[in-house]
């Protein structure tokens, strides 16, 4: 009978081995430590001897298994029977045999690591007894399956180290307190509700409460020895009162209703903490478990990596499952747990390659870029909505300023019905208001990150590319904003052929060096809170720079007046001129219009503020302006006409000065038509706008300069009038005398030639002398 | 002048002929533009710039200080200014007093807006400066305010003392004047509202202006103009004064840049040119 009890209890293993293997492959650490403990055992005295070690194994693979908490009914039928085969088969020999191994699964780990352990398959989700060390003798009673509704009274069993109760209707835990010597109770499965009754077992290593109704973890508070705890599938909340189990090494706690991992604390030997099936959402206190290496969370509310960042903060920390938690379905999930946790070497019970954690780094470099970009931009935003507005803020100041002097003296604002009614709301082709009405105090130190060297970052954008981020940072919707100077108040800004200027700063931006295909994109630019003169002495740069450039936009610059508008000749071509009504003053007066249509003749422009101009305009431009330009081209002097030239149209007047001044005898009438002299263009090309430079070049020197020559001219005047005035009198004194001289003159005469002879010969006497 | 009649001392001669002022120009001019005006010819230089001041039209595109100088640059910005914008008067526009400014700073860039203000103020009576003027309104009080400007102010300064009850003889010192002004102050802004409607006594108003004509060293409109204007009214204000001024013709005559109200739109000669082009 022997043989085939052998054959029995063999047989259904490898049974249930296959059929686990088969079926429920991820379940194979459990066989794998079943056959190990079958391996590992030294045969000890012939049949006896091994009949026990089989009847022990037997036990530990029940024990195991409910450990476990098999559920019975999801195994396959035959390896379940198999099992129950060799209960029944055990249970005839459990007091006969010296079942007096003791089974030291709770001696501290020496071998931790050694070769049962390594070959552990790990993260395998529940609560796993210790099972490689050796068995000595021990007092153990197993009442399992006895359908037990209270506890037994074993009071004269105090020996006992093993008590096992599993799957019996006990409510309540009792008549335990003087077994002293318990190592271990089972108490799986069964119908407690409290912890309560076990104080007194200050022995206890291995506590199984699993599959119970308890509420509360309590109780513990001389159970100091404690190597295991588990309390899977109960209705625990909270994590609590165990912060002084020192030497816990494996603690299970899932399948409860617990929210927050807390109270950890303390717990310096734990190696294995199972929370599968809470519902945890944040994880916290894991890097204050000095041993922890194995975490399961499957199951729970983790939504984002955010949640899991103190993982990385655990040195220990080898093992870790996250499936079933939301966050295990983002994409980069495994690469993100990987870079969060650098220890780990399995992962949702999957071995941790080189190739993962290689991705993981080529993730985390990604994510870092990608971060910092977007950081990066949000800063560039907002600095770039604070320049604007500090530009208007500075504005409204200078336009106070500016506007403070005539409000005194006479009211500069125009009446409602003077505005002409061309010029307002032709603001398609303006960009949109940044609401300078926003809240004006803005500290300048109030924007974020100020670059600590100079007041500017430059952003050669060149080399980055176009993305999909450039449409948020834009305001206006538009894609491919480039920032080309930014500074505390001043943004100029490349947006596809619209280059946008804010501030008066932003004219640097103008100066420095564009690339040749940069510079011939631009077709529009925008200036506003830049005063006009100040963009003026730009103009001739912009007509070097910028070739394609086709359209100017004036928002607030303060255009006042006509003259000034004809500094707007100076750029190479323009087809629009927008000139906002806000902040230009000009744009009230009637005539503005017509004076650019005439004054920018040459430019024949298809619109002004959005509105077409047609032939009409032209004309009756030329009729309101006409006779002026005339006038000025045929009767200014002609020197005069030298300065108020520019530079080219100068030299071709001069030229043709000097050539008619070597052609002698050129009428006066010839002269005098002037505007044929240099073209048609002439007329137009006096009204010239001065740019601040000239006019501002060292006042004081001027000053000083203009006074010296005036008192030499003054001088020199004050002599030259002199001399006249005193030749004037000679003259007039000369006038007075002269008829008295004549006649003394004329009377000498007479009398020298009286006697006709002697003067004769006195003559002659007189000339040969003189040979 | 003819130099035989030797009553006028040069100094005197001098000063009534504004030589000086030009000359003195003239050289500072070419003292500034050295290298244009040696290259086109300093003896061309100064032909020209004589024959411009003959013709009227050297005042183009010059300074302020300049322009109102002499009385005869005055003339002939006025005329210019008459010449270059008749368009303007033909179409019927009305322009308000800040476009009437930047035409004028078309042809002067530093033209000042106080006396553009005063020219909108004796059109529109010193209420409602924003409003439109016709070109010949606007251009008649021009002319009078710009030639007589100074003349003015003292007429001014007058009015507002016989406005504020002060004997006009304080007028004449004016020590005395400040420390009564002083007081006048408040007074005057008390009753201004009240007596500028109705204005001053002409009578009184006559004899003081007769008074300042006496020691009035700066040209002024002819006496007989102003008795004439006087005594149209028995209470005269001092716009309605300005005016009725503006629009006399005897004054325009003898200013001489413009012509009479009835011709002022026609110019035959610029017209051809016009055409030409």
């Amino acid at each position: 009978m022997e043989p085939e009890r052998t054959e029995r209890k063999t047989m259904p293993y490898r049974k249930y081995n296959t059929g686990v293997t088969d079926k429920y492959a991820t379940l194979t650490p459990l066989v794998n430590s079943c056959k190990l403990h079958i391996t590992t055992i030294r045969p000890p005295t012939p049949e006896r001897a091994q009949k026990a070690h089989r009847q022990d194994w037997v036990k530990e693979t029940k024990l195991i298994s409910t450990t476990h908490h098999w559920n019975p009914e999801s195994l396959a039928g035959g390896a379940w029977s198999g099992l129950l085969a060799v209960q029944e088969a055990r249970d005839k020999t459990t007091h006969s045999a010296g079942v007096n191994y003791y089974y030291n699964a709770l001696n501290p780990p020496k071998s931790a690591g050694g070769s049962g352990r390594s070959c552990y398959n790990s993260g395998f989700p529940f609560t796993r007894v210790p099972h490689e060390s050796p068995i000595s003798s021990f007092q153990r009673i197993d009442l399992d399956r006895h359908s037990l509704e209270h506890c037994p009274q074993l009071s004269i069993m105090n020996e006992v180290q093993l008590l096992n109760l599993q799957h019996n209707l006990i409510t309540k835990i009792q008549h335990l307190s003087h077994m002293q010597q318990l190592v271990s109770l089972n108490l799986y499965n069964n119908r407690i509700s409290e912890m309560s009754g076990i104080e007194a077992l200050s022995s206890l290593r291995i506590l199984m409460l699993g599959k119970n109704r308890i509420h509360e973890i309590c109780c513990l508070e001389n159970l100091s020895k404690l190597n295991i705890l588990d309390l899977h599938d109960n209705q625990i909340h909270r994590i609590e009162n165990i912060s002084h189990l020192n030497e816990l090494q494996i603690l299970n706690l899932a399948g409860n209703n617990i929210c927050r991992i807390e109270n950890l604390q303390g717990l310096d030997c734990l190696t294995e903490l199972n929370l599968r099936h809470n519902c945890i959402s944040f994880v916290a206190e894991v890097e204050r478990l000095p041993c922890l290496q194995r975490l399961f969370l499957s199951g729970n509310s983790i939504t984002s990596f955010d949640q899991l960042a103190c993982l990385g903060e655990s040195r220990s920390l080898s093992e870790l499952t996250l499936d079933g938690n939301p966050v295990a379905l983002e994409t980069w999930y495994k690469q993100a747990v990987l870079r969060c946790v650098l220890h780990l070497r399995q992962l949702d019970m999957k071995r941790i390659t080189d190739e993962d954690r290689r991705m993981a780094g080529v993730q985390a470099r990604k994510e870092e870029e990608k971060k910092r970009e977007s950081h990066k931009q949000t800063i560039h935003k907002e600095k770039r909505r604070l320049a604007i507005r500090n530009a208007a803020q500075q504005w409204e100041g200078v336009k106070a300023c500016l506007e403070l002097p005539p409000a005194n003296g006479a009211k500069e604002e125009v009446s409602p019905e003077n505005s002409p009614a061309h010029s307002p709301a032709q603001t398609n082709g303006l960009a949109q208001d940044p609401s300078p009405e926003e809240p004006r105090r803005i500290s300048p130190g109030s924007g974020p990150e100020r670059p600590s060297g100079g007041t500017e970052i430059r952003l050669r954008t060149n080399s980055r590319p176009n993305s999909p981020r450039d449409s948020k940072l834009a305001e206006a919707g538009s894609s491919g904003v480039q920032s080309l100077s930014l500074s505390d108040s001043h943004l100029a800004e490349l947006d596809g052929d619209t280059l946008r200027l804010f501030g008066p700063g932003a004219l640097e931006a103008l100066e420095r060096g564009w690339g040749v295909q940069t510079a011939n994109a631009v077709a529009v630019i925008t200036f506003r809170y830049i005063n006009f003169d100040a963009i003026v002495p730009t103009l001739p740069r912009i007509r070097v720079k910028f070739p394609n450039l086709s359209h100017l936009i004036f928002l607030e610059s303060n255009i006042s007046r006509l003259p000034q508008l004809a500094a707007l000749a100076q750029v190479r071509r323009l087809d629009q001129l927008t000139i906002h009504p806000e902040g230009n003053p000009v744009v009230s007066l009637a005539l503005w219009r017509s004076f650019v249509i005439y004054r920018l003749h040459h430019f024949n422009l298809q619109r002004i503020n959005g509105q077409e101009v047609t032939m009409n305009d032209v004309i009756a431009a030329e009729r309101v302006f006409g006779t002026l330009g005339h006038i000025a081209a045929t009767e200014t002097p002609r020197c005069r006409l030298l300065l108020l030239l520019e530079e080219s149209r100068k030299r071709q007047l001069q030229f043709l000065l000097e050539g008619r001044g070597r052609r002698t005898g050129l009428s006066p009438e010839e002269l005098r038509d002037n505007g044929k002299l240099v073209g048609e263009g002439l007329s137009r090309a006096l009204f010239n706008y001065p740019s601040r430079d000239c006019s501002a070049e060292s006042p004081e020197e001027g000053t000083v300069e203009s006074s010296e020559r005036a008192a030499m001219i003054e001088q020199y005047l004050q002599e030259l009038v002199q001399r006249a005035s005193d030749t004037n009198l000679k003259g007039e004194a000369l006038h007075k005398l002269w008829p008295s001289m004549f006649a003394e003159m004329v009377r000498d005469c007479v009398l020298e030639m009286r006697d006709r002879a002697a003067f004769r010969q006195a003559s002659l006497a007189k000339l040969s002398e003189t040979k | 002048m003819n130099r035989l009649s030797s009553s006028v001392p040069v100094d005197e001669y001098l000063a009534d002929s504004s030589v000086l002022v030009y000359l003195s120009d003239a050289v500072t001019q070419l003292l500034e533009h050295k290298e244009e005006y040696t290259q086109f010819g300093v003896v061309r230089y100064f032909a020209e710039y004589f024959s411009s001041v003959k013709n009227s039209n050297h005042v183009l595109f010059r300074e302020y200080s300049y322009i109102r100088a002499t009385l005869h640059n005055r003339a002939s910005f006025i005329r210019v200014f008459w010449r270059c914008y008749r368009q303007i008067g033909k179409s019927g526009d009305m322009l308000s007093m800040l476009e009437y400014r930047s035409l004028l700073q078309l042809l002067c860039p530093d033209f000042p807006v106080e006396v553009v203000q005063s020219a909108a103020r004796i059109v529109l009576m010193d209420d409602a400066i924003d409003c439109l003027m016709s070109f010949p309104d606007f251009l008649y009080a021009f002319q009078l305010q710009f030639y007589y400007q100074e003349f003015l102010d003292s007429v001014l300064a007058i009015y507002q003392d016989l406005l504020a009850g002060k004997s006009p003889n304080t007028v004449i010192v004016p020590t005395s004047t400040s420390i009564e002004l002083l007081h006048s102050v408040t007074a005057e802004e008390n009753e201004k509202a009240g007596q500028q409607q109705d204005g001053v006594e002409s009578s009184t108003l006559a004899e003081c202006v007769e008074a300042l004509c006496d020691r009035f060293k700066h040209c002024h409109p002819s006496r007989s103009c102003m008795k004439e204007v006087f005594n149209q009214t028995e209470k005269v204000c001092y716009f309605s004064f300005l005016m009725s001024l503006a629009k006399h013709e005897t004054i325009n005559e003898t200013i001489g840049a413009l012509p009479s109200k009835a011709e002022l739109l026609i110019d035959q000669e610029m017209d051809q040119e016009l055409d030409k082009l």
